[in-house]
């Protein structure tokens, strides 16, 4: 997947490329409205990732741009403002989806995921995500080992799917807690809860005697171990 | 008191205190008036009398229907008229009568006469109530004139003071807009409307200036967060022995209390801004069982017997995020702050919505903990902000929200200020019970 990603901030925009990188996607940085455009005219990109306040001008000119140009990339929007209205004319203005700062970097890249199946393959297949042995439908919520129906609840299975996009990536609970239950909810508690559930997954797949691929790395979180990466 | 109660108060004391002094002080003039006007008249005819005997003729007894009575004596008084009143009871009438006597003396070819003459003149006491009667009349004038012109009046002269007030009552930091003052020529009146028009103004700009300051605070704050979450997440990804991945995993939780108070600070502040605008009625049961449903999992590691009383005809005036946001606080306190195998009891009628659960009793005051950062116990589960942003959601849409312990069971209850829309078709009620031996699913 090739990304384009404009935030003006270095440190953050470094950090974006350096883990798309690992993911083995194509990331190029682009810190102005001016210089996105000039890509965007050039290049064509699968995802693109906006920021919206940006020092020669607003990302949200940017998305007109993209609609204007009729260029069919998904778009992203990375915000720090959490205004309800920017995300309403982000996402009314054509933008896919949109997340506020700080996020984490596992669920920029499933948000980034989700907007690539949907956009991408042209519904063919989309909703289906596929590992190994493992086959997840996005549109059921049903998940499949050896075809043989995985019996879990809807947020396991947004856990499964969370791994399953972020393979070989080391998943710290608050990352999941974020994923799994949002970010208004003033519950630290849930961290506990991230084990309960990833436990209870575990268990659920040994029962039907799937592979196991998840790691529990020491203090951190969890990681979903295969050799493969996915480009 | 009213100012113009007041007013009239005063003013009617003032008339009470000057009428008796006024009425003495105009009593003795008239009375003064009278007795030297007759005095001249009485000595005029005195003179006449004296005319006459200079001229020999010999007096009448009566001059001008005054009687005259003619002595002759022996020397001539330092005064040459003395006048004199005389009090007494006329039978007749049945009344006190005063007589005035006016006695002149001349020097008539070499013999001192005495002329005298009387008269009978008002008594005081007959002016004095005549003077009474009339201040009667006056005074009930007088405070019946000053009481209704006063009301009169002061509505007029008032109406600038009267507007200020309704324009200050009305004031509210949050508006945002400038006061416009009434104009007035009163000069009182226009210094109250000057300085309430400087007061206001400033605490608008710096009202306007600390919230712009901790707006941009916490959007400021946000970038470095993820500047350091993300950093935190690559370095995660590095070869780490098991002591840095648990001082990875404390920074993390501390990023990760400091992005949700970040984001609860900022919501407050929107809250504070009304920038969650109902426009449409939701269906708030439907909220309600969404939230409920999605702490399901967590109820049931807890172990918690819910019980829900759920009516489903709930539509409420409120943006549906608050009300989502309050939903899942109020349940996820339930929840957290319950004792394992303990109750949840979840009762949403078209007036309210009561979450009763058991638990450990406050420590402090419930009330309390509405305030921002209050922690019954300061445990690291939370941030202390939860309450304070359900109490601020009940706030901008005027519903009241009480926390109260009883009986080992915190209540925390919603009241709706009006149902919007009432859908008449008979309640159903749905009662759902997960119980301990509901499997985990």
């Amino acid at each position: 997947m090739k990304v384009l990603a404009l935030e003006d901030n270095k440190e953050l925009a470094k950090s974006i490329n350096d883990f798309l990188t690992l993911a083995g996607y194509i990331c190029e940085l682009v810190d102005t409205v001016e210089e996105a455009k000039d890509k965007l005219l050039s290049f064509s990109y699968d995802c693109i990732l906006l920021d919206i306040m940006l020092p020669d001008g607003n990302g949200l000119d940017v998305l007109k741009f993209i609609k204007t140009e009729n260029i069919k990339s998904g778009v992203l929007i990375i915000s720090a403002k959490e205004a309800l209205d920017d995300k309403i004319i982000g996402l009314e203005g054509g933008a896919d989806d949109y997340l506020t700062k700080p996020f984490h970097l596992s669920e920029l890249h499933a948000r980034l995921r989700a907007i690539y199946r949907r956009k991408s393959l042209n519904g063919n297949n989309s909703n289906i995500i596929t590992f190994n042995e493992i086959s997840l439908n996005t549109d059921t919520f049903e998940a499949f080992i050896n075809n043989q129906l995985l019996d879990i609840t809807r947020k396991e299975f947004e856990l499964l799917m969370y791994f399953m996009v972020n393979k070989n990536r080391v998943l710290s609970r608050q990352a999941i807690a974020a994923h799994l239950w949002g970010d208004y909810t003033d519950n630290l508690a849930n961290l506990d809860f991230v084990y309960q559930h990833v436990k209870n997954l575990r268990k659920k797949i040994s029962l039907i005697n799937g592979v196991d691929y998840i790691d529990t790395i020491y203090g951190l979180g969890y990681r979903f171990k295969s050799t493969e990466t996915e480009i | 008191m009213k100012l113009v109660d007041k007013l009239t108060l005063w003013l009617v004391g003032v008339v009470f205190l000057v009428t008796p002094i006024s009425m003495v002080i105009s009593y003795r003039s008239i009375r003064d008036n009278i007795r030297s006007a007759e005095i001249t008249r009485l000595q005029d005819v005195n003179n006449k009398v004296a005319e006459q005997l200079k001229a020999g003729i010999p007096p009448h007894k009566y001059l001008l229907d005054r009687p005259i009575a003619i002595k002759q004596i022996s020397a001539m008084p330092a005064q040459n008229t003395k006048a004199s009143t005389y009090r007494f009871y006329n039978t007749e009438l049945k009344r006190d009568e005063c007589r005035l006597d006016v006695v002149s003396y001349y020097k008539i070819n070499n013999l001192i006469y005495s002329v005298s003459t009387y008269n009978y003149v008002t008594r005081g006491e007959l002016i004095i109530q005549g003077m009474m009667r009339a201040l009667v009349w006056k005074m009930i004038l007088i405070i019946g004139l000053v009481a209704i012109s006063g009301r009169l009046i002061s509505r007029y002269v008032l109406s600038p003071f009267q507007k200020t007030l309704e324009i200050i009552q009305a004031f509210s930091l949050r508006q945002k807009e400038k006061i416009t003052l009434p104009l007035t020529s009163t000069t009182e009146f226009k210094q109250l409307n000057f300085f309430l028009k400087k007061m206001t103004d400033i605490a608008l700009e710096d009202y306007s200036r600390v919230k712009e300051f901790s707006e941009n605070a916490s959007h400021e704050v946000q970038t470095p967060l993820a500047v350091i979450r993300s950093k935190l997440e690559l370095l995660s990804e590095t070869s780490i022995s098991e002591n840095q991945a648990v001082l990875i995993d404390d920074m993390q939780n501390a990023v990760e209390k400091l992005v949700r108070i970040n984001r609860s600070l900022l919501l407050l502040t929107k809250l504070d801004n009304f920038e969650f605008e109902a426009s449409e009625s939701i269906r708030f049961c439907l909220i309600t069982k969404e939230v409920l449903a999605s702490f399901e999992n967590w109820i049931q590691m807890k172990n918690l017997c819910i019980t829900t009383n759920i009516n489903n005809k709930v539509s409420l005036q409120i943006h549906s995020v608050l009300a989502e946001i309050l939903v899942t606080n109020l349940i996820s306190n339930a929840i957290r702050y319950n004792i394992d195998n303990g109750n949840i009891d979840v009762t949403l009628t078209s007036n309210s919505l009561i979450i009763k659960n058991t638990g450990l009793p406050p420590e402090i005051e419930p009330e309390l903990l509405f305030r921002r950062f209050k922690k019954s116990n300061q445990s690291a589960d939370s941030i202390g902000l939860g309450l304070s942003i359900v109490k601020q959601i009940c706030t901008v849409n005027n519903f009241k929200v009480s926390y109260t312990f009883a009986n080992g069971l915190h209540i925390l209850q919603v009241n709706f200020a009006k149902v919007r829309e009432v859908i008449e078709e008979p309640e159903e009620n749905v009662e759902i019970v997960f119980n301990e031996n509901t499997a985990l699913a």
